[in-house]
């Protein structure tokens, strides 16, 4: 029983994870209607800058402010660099997907071939720590990681639908043209939307970097976001949080009761299988029920 | 014996390039996940030839089925219901690593794992590399260029439109993967019958990314561009050994920069003709005024653009 309460518990936290990074693959494919693939490889930035920080002997939280602002810069550049120009001549999705995907692979080799290949751990405050509660090991990590992306997304939500520059958000996923036309600046509606998905690329980097190492291909991760964010409906809020919820949980029992190797094999299995029935996934609508 | 292995590999490289060329360029569906297909393909005609005696021929092509097998069961879910292009290319991306981690961790004298299959007959000469490569080129050029291959680019430019016009999508679809998942099976069993050794790892991202890169230099739609890019890239890669590492780099910057201000590729959409090419080093001194004059009218438009600009702002 203790064993199944602690695999609940892991899941709960990396499926957070999931959630967070899910939400920046949404937020960007409902308003701009591509899917930004250099996410991992912004999540993987945010995670080495974090990591360098954290080993020049600075504490957590310098470290994660330092991922934020890695993040932040990196995902605005890429924006500004690679898609603005390209949106502005109207250039074609697959163009748009393939130039995403050239950001990725150009993130990631750089600093494969700048820093190796090679496994790091994070120096963090807990990585190793346990709080038992009634038998049940749960460490601190987790504990963090959980807190830390509810508290992102509660955040995120009260953005959204509280305040003025999170309604042109939301006004821009309905349609961006015409939320244009309206006198919504939808230049700084896409930087926004850029910080914000730099922002939970990095969160959840440094917990991945934590939990686990931080690698120069662990923006492969990210990949595993999108599946959740198919999962929940692709472009809606709602969905990508549970998608994320449910993939987290799903890999963490494939891997405790059946087998590690096979968990990339399960999660892209229930991709499939969702789409082969619910194409809009669980809770998508179709195109019209963004954010 | 060097030359030929390099000419060996360029067929390969062809050969699946011009398969992707028919998803990507011609279809217009983004694909990272093609090492897969020419992973099935190498072990399918491999094991084939090993354990039932079906003669070389015969088991590249029946390899390059099985990986239209395969691709027919992911394409199915993923492209029906005119589902936006980003599952495919997402479950194409799990799809290479998937059968990269089945096939290491099938721990069986059959497929050994990761350490692959050794020993393999080497029944792949340079003729005969040369001869798929020039049939399977040509198979493609028709394709592209009957109702077929029209249908495809008429879905790549605009989908409700072709629809509309009476182009069944979902099976346009299917049909180009499966094409394009064929070729990249045969060209996988070239290669393994001509090294003599396969193993999962010689399938990795990195190749699927290198067909991608190969595509896009060439031009998204044409056969001859991607065909000239692969001779290129591939010989470059010989001669630039030491920076082999570093090409993925160079690479992803040129996605980047060729979406960017050239997204059709260095080709676009023309194809290359020797004729012309000719014709044009005949009359190198008429076509060098031209060209001449070309760039003069050109900086002056460009002139004329940014002084616009600036009377604009001011």
């Amino acid at each position: 029983m203790t064993i199944v309460i602690q695999q609940l518990i892991t899941s709960v936290s990396v499926g957070g994870l999931y959630a967070v990074l899910a939400v920046g693959y949404a937020l960007i494919y409902s308003v701009f209607d591509f899917t930004n693939f250099a996410f991992g490889g912004v999540m993987m930035v945010a995670a080495f800058s974090g990591y360098f920080v954290s080993n020049a002997g600075f504490g957590t939280v310098p470290s994660m402010i330092v991922a934020i602002a890695t993040g932040i810069v990196v995902s605005i550049a890429v924006e500004l660099l690679a898609y603005r120009p390209m949106r502005k001549k109207n250039a074609k999705r697959l163009f748009l997907m393939i130039s995403a995907m050239g950001v990725n692979i150009f993130l990631t080799n750089l600093y494969l071939s700048l820093f190796g290949a090679n496994l790091r751990t994070l120096p963090s405050g807990f990585a190793s720590n346990t709080i038992s509660i009634m038998n049940v090991q749960i460490g601190t990590v987790d504990i963090a990681a959980f807190l830390t992306s509810v508290a992102a997304l509660l955040i995120l939500s009260f953005f959204l639908y509280r305040t003025r520059p999170g309604i042109t958000v939301r006004a821009s996923a309905i349609d961006v043209s015409t939320a244009g036309l309206m006198g919504i600046n939808v230049n700084r509606v896409s930087l926004i939307v850029f910080v914000i998905s730099g922002i939970t690329a990095a969160i959840a980097g440094m917990f991945f970097g934590m939990k686990y190492t931080v690698y120069p291909g662990m923006g492969s991760m990210s990949t595993k976001a999108f599946i959740a964010s198919v999962i929940g409906g692709l472009g809606s809020l709602q969905g990508a949080v549970l998608g994320g919820f449910l993939l987290g949980i799903l890999e963490t029992l494939v891997a405790g009761y059946i087998s590690a190797t096979y968990r990339d094999l399960f999660s892209f299995g229930a991709m499939i299988i969702i789409l082969m029935f619910m194409p809009n996934g669980l809770v998508g609508k179709g195109d019209q029920s963004k954010l | 014996m060097y030359i030929a292995s390099v000419v060996v590999t360029i067929c390969s490289n062809i050969i699946a390039v011009i398969g992707l060329a028919l998803l990507t360029g011609y279809t217009g569906m983004f694909s990272l996940g093609h090492a897969g297909f020419m992973c099935i393909g190498a072990y399918g005609a491999v094991l084939l030839n090993r354990y039932l005696m079906v003669p070389y021929v015969f088991a590249l092509i029946l390899g390059g089925f099985a990986a239209v097998i395969v691709s027919l069961i992911i394409g199915y879910p993923t492209l029906r219901n005119k589902l936006r292009g980003d599952y495919f290319a997402i479950c194409m991306l799990g799809f290479g690593t998937v059968v990269r981690l089945i096939l290491n961790n099938m721990n069986n004298p059959i497929t050994n794992g990761a350490l692959g299959i050794t020993n393999i007959p080497k029944l792949t000469s340079l003729w005969s590399a040369l001869l798929f490569m020039a049939v399977l080129v040509y198979f493609m050029w028709n394709f592209v260029n009957s109702q077929y291959g029209k249908n495809c680019v008429a879905i790549q430019q605009q989908e409700v439109a072709a629809e509309m016009m009476g182009v069944s999508i979902v099976r346009t679809k299917l049909l180009s993967l499966a094409i394009s998942a064929f070729y990249c099976g045969v060209a996988g069993g070239l290669l393994g019958f001509w090294l003599q050794y396969i193993a999962p790892a010689s399938f990795s991202d990195t190749r699927s990314n290198d067909f991608l890169a190969t595509l896009v230099t060439g031009g998204t739609n044409s056969i001859t561009g991607p065909l000239l890019a692969a001779i290129f890239l591939t010989t470059m890669l010989e001669y630039l050994r030491f920076l082999v590492n570093w090409r993925l780099v160079v690479y992803g910057l040129l996605y980047i920069l060729i979406m960017r201000f050239r997204p059709e590729g260095i080709m676009g959409y023309k194809e290359f003709s020797l004729k012309k090419t000719i014709q044009f080093f005949k009359e190198f001194p008429q076509n060098k005024v031209k060209i001449k004059e070309k760039w003069t009218r050109f900086r002056a438009e460009r002139k004329k653009k940014t002084n616009g600009r600036r009377e604009n702002c001011e």
